[in-house]
């Protein structure tokens, strides 16, 4: 990827920024990388296995990746869209970071896969992507890459759960959220997930049960799935990460459909357009309500 | 000790003796996502015994994510405190990876340290463990490098070893000997010197290969580990980190748990331990605010710490059997095998602070 | 899973209501005055705002014990905070929705505008409320949601 490390050279050496975030080869497939020498700016490459999003490590949480100093950033179109809610969240500056948008033709599931990328090992998010340049960009690099093989699978299976009574979805979702341990690696990986105090940590009083039974996880995946309404970018990093293999994908898919539909919003890397949750229309509907 | 072999057929009769005697049979199978994981099973097809390696280890087992620990109820004026069972029903494990029959093993030593943890206990009473020699996983994995391998009888009662149309079979503990004996009918004595023979290339095969993957001195890198607590290495290496304890989760010898008190309604409760970790931020916060381990430099140091240096300092032993899973887990590209190897490289630089014995 | 007839027959829903201060709860205390006659199984809980209630005290509600939940607040313009209850609109439009996918069956859950005059309206919304959970009876469902028992 010779444009984008020759860019990520002249930005480090220039000094305009100190650190450059892109992936790199690592012992298993592609991993994020933290470029702060311009001599190591060849270790930057961009290819299907580049499935991570760097966007998490913008958060002013983590006081050893800020005190690296203003960072370039690497972003594909999904990438992006989680920089634009740091963005209009006001987590990070604009001034304050670079970014660095690549062409992309789709990633892979699991950034180990050698490939070629197909429509079995392709990450859910790819297919009938409409982000493959993204706009929110200082610079661009990379060429037009083809669309990403296979169609959408998750319209048509949240369009099956939508089908199902009531009891049968809960068995399903119940199913499905009883692996999980509550490692809260999901909540980790997201960069949407930045609060300082998440409200599962409170414990004066206790709001969500911490135990990975039923109950807790159920309360739990409702709060955080909430949450991201109308911010998740869908990165896909909260089910890459999960090692329970819940479908998380599919349910921060149904709740933006919902705010789709009802509120016209969608994910988008366009910062200053303003975010659902925190805004309302006075013609909101309200068939729901007496 | 007299080998015996056991045809796949005559294991899935086993299984179904097992399963119909109450006993619960615990196999690596596949989940709804199509990857293992190990589960209860009810009849021996469902088992993926070779196949990937089991997403979770078999901790879980013994030391649940969530477990009870007591339950209490207020009346008008008084406690009623209600224990929980330390007693099991039978459990078998069929198809227990060897890294992950010797990391419980292993964990043995810290539950029975300073008390003797009883549910952990009541449950490896209950539980016999069938191990199947491994065909490898991919390059992360490094079970020689901790002094184990991938037919290491360590922690298993009973070893098996894939050979054409079925297994060898060897007793490794008299719990093992017993198993083997109650349904004696199931296994043939003895196999001939082809299928031994087999057997030995297999486990050599698998073990000269994963051997590629690591070498590790263990005594030399947890010197390094206690001369190099402020080493720069800590700030370079876990940049990439999230701090999710995703590597925790499907560790097989990470161990911390949290104790939480759950009111049920006002009078009455249940009293748990949840699996922790101290990959999170909030393990080590002190009531004041205060945390000694305040960035993720701090916390990940003390992974390795703990793994390579303090348990073995305790109890003679790495707290660690090179399974990989937390490589293959973690969602930002930490790798610990690169990290034990740029280390060793360290070591063998002579870049600790210590002076070499 | 399905519950006796006899069961539903003789269970008394249990409805936990979570209601603003300024229009529903002065309108509940309005049909209290007028001594309407409705059923006697929800519990109020006062709070200033709609946009006060977090969709967390729902699930609390349901985690301790409720079969049904109302929330109910000022119509939208009349918000005493000015906007609070257009925020809880489209809070609880998204949480209902969440809810419902998740397999939490939709008439479980009451949503309503309220205002202190209308009394008679809250003694309609608890009626109605309270007659469509008992008809699905108890939420079994969620009572079992007990931790694992390993």
């Amino acid at each position: 990827m010779k444009e984008l490390q020759e860019l990520a050279r002249t930005l480090l050496s220039s000094g305009t920024v100190k650190v450059v975030f892109g992936w790199e080869e690592g012992p298993r497939g592609a991993r994020p990388a933290f470029i702060t020498d311009a001599a190591n700016a060849g270790r930057l490459v961009f290819d299907h296995r580049c499935s991570h999003t760097l966007a998490t490590y913008l958060s002013p949480r983590r006081p050893h990746m800020t005190r690296l100093g203003k960072a370039a950033i690497v972003v594909k179109g999904c990438d992006a869209r989680a920089v634009a809610g740091l963005l209009r969240e006001a987590q990070v500056k604009r001034e304050d970071v670079v970014i660095i948008g690549v062409r992309c033709g789709g990633v892979a599931a699991d950034p180990a896969d050698a490939g070629p990328l197909t429509a079995e090992n392709v990450a859910e998010r790819c297919p009938g992507c409409t982000a493959r340049e993204p706009h929110l960009a200082d610079h661009m690099v990379g060429e037009t890459k083809p669309e990403p093989p296979g169609a959408p699978t998750r319209d048509a299976r949240i369009a099956e759960l939508d089908a199902m009574s009531a009891p049968e979805r809960w068995a399903f979702w119940q199913a499905e959220l009883a692996r999980c341990i509550r490692c809260n690696a999901c909540r980790e990986v997201c960069p949407m997930c930045f609060c300082e105090r998440c409200v599962a940590d409170k414990t004066q009083p206790q709001w969500l049960e911490s135990s990975p039974h039923p109950r807790g996880n159920f309360a739990w995946h409702v709060t955080r799935a909430l949450h991201q309404a109308g911010r998740c970018a869908d990165c896909g990093e909260c089910a890459r990460a999960c090692p329970a293999g819940i479908p998380l994908g599919l349910l921060n898919r149904k709740i933006a459909g919902i705010v789709a539909d009802r509120f016209d919003y969608r994910a988008t890397d366009d910062p200053s357009v303003p975010a659902p949750i925190g805004a309302f229309s006075v013609s909101d509907r309200q068939e729901f309500i007496l | 000790m007299i080998a015996k072999t056991i045809t796949a057929e005559e294991l899935g009769a086993l299984v179904a003796d097992l399963v119909s005697a109450g006993t619960r049979v615990i196999a690596p199978a596949r989940a709804a996502d199509g990857k293992v994981d190990y589960r209860a099973i009810t009849r021996f097809e469902e088992a993926a015994i070779g196949a990937e390696l089991p997403r979770r280890s078999l901790k879980e087992f013994f030391l649940p994510p969530t477990e009870p620990l007591f339950s209490w109820h207020q009346g008008k004026g008084d406690v009623t405190v209600k224990p929980v069972a330390v007693s099991f029903p039978p459990h078998v494990v069929l198809g227990a990876r060897p890294c992950d029959a010797a990391a419980v093993e292993i964990l043995d030593r810290v539950m029975g340290w300073d008390y003797r943890d009883e549910l952990w206990f009541g449950r490896r009473e209950a539980t016999t463990i069938v191990s199947v020699a491994c065909p490898g996983v991919d390059g992360s994995c490094f079970c020689t490098a901790t002094g184990g391998g991938p037919d290491s009888k360590r922690g298993s009662d009973l070893m098996m070893v894939p050979v054409d149309g079925g297994y060898l079979v060897e007793a490794v503990t008299p719990k093992g000997q017993a198993f083997v004996g109650a349904h004696a009918a199931r296994f043939v004595d003895a196999a001939d010197a082809g299928t031994t023979a087999a057997a030995e290339a297999f486990r050599t095969g698998v073990r000269s290969r994963v051997a590629e993957h690591l070498t590790l001195s263990l005594p030399a890198l947890r010197r390094w580990l206690e001369g190099s607590f402020d080493h720069e290495l800590w700030r370079a290496i876990v940049l990439r980190c999230h701090g999710c304890g995703a590597c925790a989760s499907v560790c097989p010898t990470c161990h911390c748990f949290d104790i939480v008190d759950e009111p049920e309604g006002v009078r009455a409760g249940t009293r748990r331990r949840n699996w922790d970790t101290c990959q999170t931020a909030r393990f080590t916060v002190h009531a004041s605010g205060h945390n000694p381990r305040a960035d993720q430099n701090a916390r990940f140091r003390q992974r390795v710490l703990h793994k390579f240096s303090i348990y073995p300092g305790r109890f003679g032993e790495v707290l660690c059997t090179g399974c990989g899973r937390c490589a293959r887990a973690c969602p930002g590209g930490m790798d610990l095998p690169e990290v034990l190897k740029t280390i060793t490289a360290l070591v063998g630089t002579g870049a600790s602070r210590e002076a070499a014995v | 899973m399905a519950i006796p007839a006899e069961k539903i027959e003789a269970f008394e829903p249990r409805i936990t209501a979570f209601v603003c201060n300024w229009c529903t709860y002065t309108g509940a205390d309005l049909a209290g005055t007028s001594r309407s006659q409705m059923d006697p199984n929800v519990r109020i809980i006062r709070l200033p705002c709609t946009g006060r209630i977090d969709p967390l005290f729902i699930v609390k509600a349901f985690e301790r014990g409720a079969d049904g939940v109302i929330v109910s607040g000022c119509h939208p313009a009349d918000c005493h905070y000015t906007s609070g209850n257009y925020h809880a609109r489209r809070r609880f439009a998204i949480f209902n929705e969440l809810l419902g996918f998740l397999g939490v069956e939709p008439e479980r859950l009451t949503f309503s505008w309220v205002s202190a005059s209308e009394g008679q309206k809250w003694r309609e919304v608890v009626n109605d409320a309270t007659a469509r959970v008992r008809r699905l009876g108890p939420f079994e469902a969620f009572r079992a949601l007990v931790g694992r028992s390993e």
